[in-house]
């Protein structure tokens, strides 16, 4: 299955820098309807106002983490199915497995590359 | 008891054992009183003597744990070489983020840049090139600031070490209060580690054997967590 280059996704992270950074590689995947948000409430409200493709999100950040905003759109009956990258730097083991429980559908590891976010991107979507 | 109190109690048992006691007169009365006042002052002397002991060790201690503290240079560290630490850290951010968006200036330029003027495009990405190269200079500058920071770290390693040595210190079990404690609740609730240093960081690769070929399943991963 092709992936949508038209679907708006929605990128979570703190750091306005990485926003730009997966932005730029988004763009140059050839998406460009993107949002952003700098903590998972926020990301929370967009998601609840638009209708996303794809979620993008970092782990650490205040108030709301990336890992509690994943749980909150897997409790949420609109937003349940909403596939959900993990992009972070937090690389120990045990927050893999707990992200792959609570539903996220891959992780990249910081720092990454072009090829490592399309290729997961193409394995979220079957492409 | 002393061979001081002994010798004491002995002479009023003595001096008792020799009197009748049918018989005793004032000057019996003073006698003894005074053979007890030597024994109290004997006791007393003795008394003093170890309290003044303990008291010298006391201020031996004090004037030692005076000198310790002075060599912590406690002021010096909270007003001067901390917040200069604390500034230095700011700038590395700063210069840090000033590079990483000049640099994603220049590229985000280049990509949108007209390539059907060929010898215009060469030059155009020639400067942008060189504007990269001078980002990149930061580096430089960061790692200069990142040693002084370091140093401040040691000077005060060095410090509390030798003070912790000199006082004997254990450490105590807690937190130093109620903001430090739930930060570190909120961490490990929320398992917030932070990178990793290499060695201990997983690879994607072993991510993606996670998501891919069946390790951390979630039969796997429900038994993790029972």
């Amino acid at each position: 299955m092709a992936v949508d280059l038209s679907m708006p996704i929605l990128v979570v992270d703190d750091y306005q820098t990485m926003i730009r950074i997966i932005r730029n590689l988004l763009k140059q995947l050839g998406f460009d309807d993107v949002d952003d948000a700098a903590d998972g409430s926020a990301a929370l409200g967009k998601l609840k106002e638009k209708k996303y493709g794809l979620v993008i999100s970092d782990w650490n950040m205040e108030p709301m983490t990336g890992y509690e905003l994943l749980k909150e759109v897997r409790a949420d009956d609109q937003l349940r199915t909403t596939p959900f990258i993990m992009v972070t730097a937090e690389s120990k083991t045990e927050n893999v497995i707990a992200a792959k429980k609570a539903g996220v559908n891959n992780y990249i590891v910081k720092p990454f590359n072009a090829q490592t976010l399309k290729s997961k991107i193409d394995a979220v979507f079957g492409a | 008891m002393s061979a001081a109190d002994n010798k004491h109690f002995h002479r009023v048992v003595d001096y008792l054992r020799n009197r009748d006691a049918n018989d005793a007169t004032l000057t019996d009365v003073v006698a003894l009183a005074e053979i007890t006042a030597e024994s109290f002052s004997a006791f007393f002397q003795s008394m003093d003597a170890t309290i003044y002991r303990e008291l010298r060790e006391i201020a031996n201690y004090i004037t030692t744990m005076k000198s310790e503290i002075g060599a912590l240079q406690a002021n010096d560290l909270r007003a001067k070489r901390i917040p200069a630490a604390g500034r230095e850290l700011d700038l590395i951010v700063q210069q840090t983020e000033e590079a990483t968006n000049t640099i994603m200036s220049c590229a985000e330029a280049i990509m949108a840049a007209d390539a059907t003027d060929l010898a215009g495009y060469k030059a155009y990405v020639d400067d942008k090139a060189m504007m990269l190269f001078e980002a990149c200079s930061f580096q430089d500058l960061t790692g200069q600031r990142v040693r002084k920071v370091v140093e401040t770290l040691h000077q005060i390693e060095t410090r509390v070490t030798r003070f912790a040595a000199a006082i004997n210190a254990r450490d105590a079990g807690g937190f130093v209060d109620d903001a430090e404690r739930r930060r570190a609740e909120r961490a490990e609730k929320l398992m917030l580690h932070g990178p990793q240093e290499r060695h201990d960081a997983i690879q994607q690769t072993s991510v993606d054997a996670m998501f891919t070929d069946g390790k951390g399943s979630q039969d796997e991963i429900d038994a993790m967590f029972p």
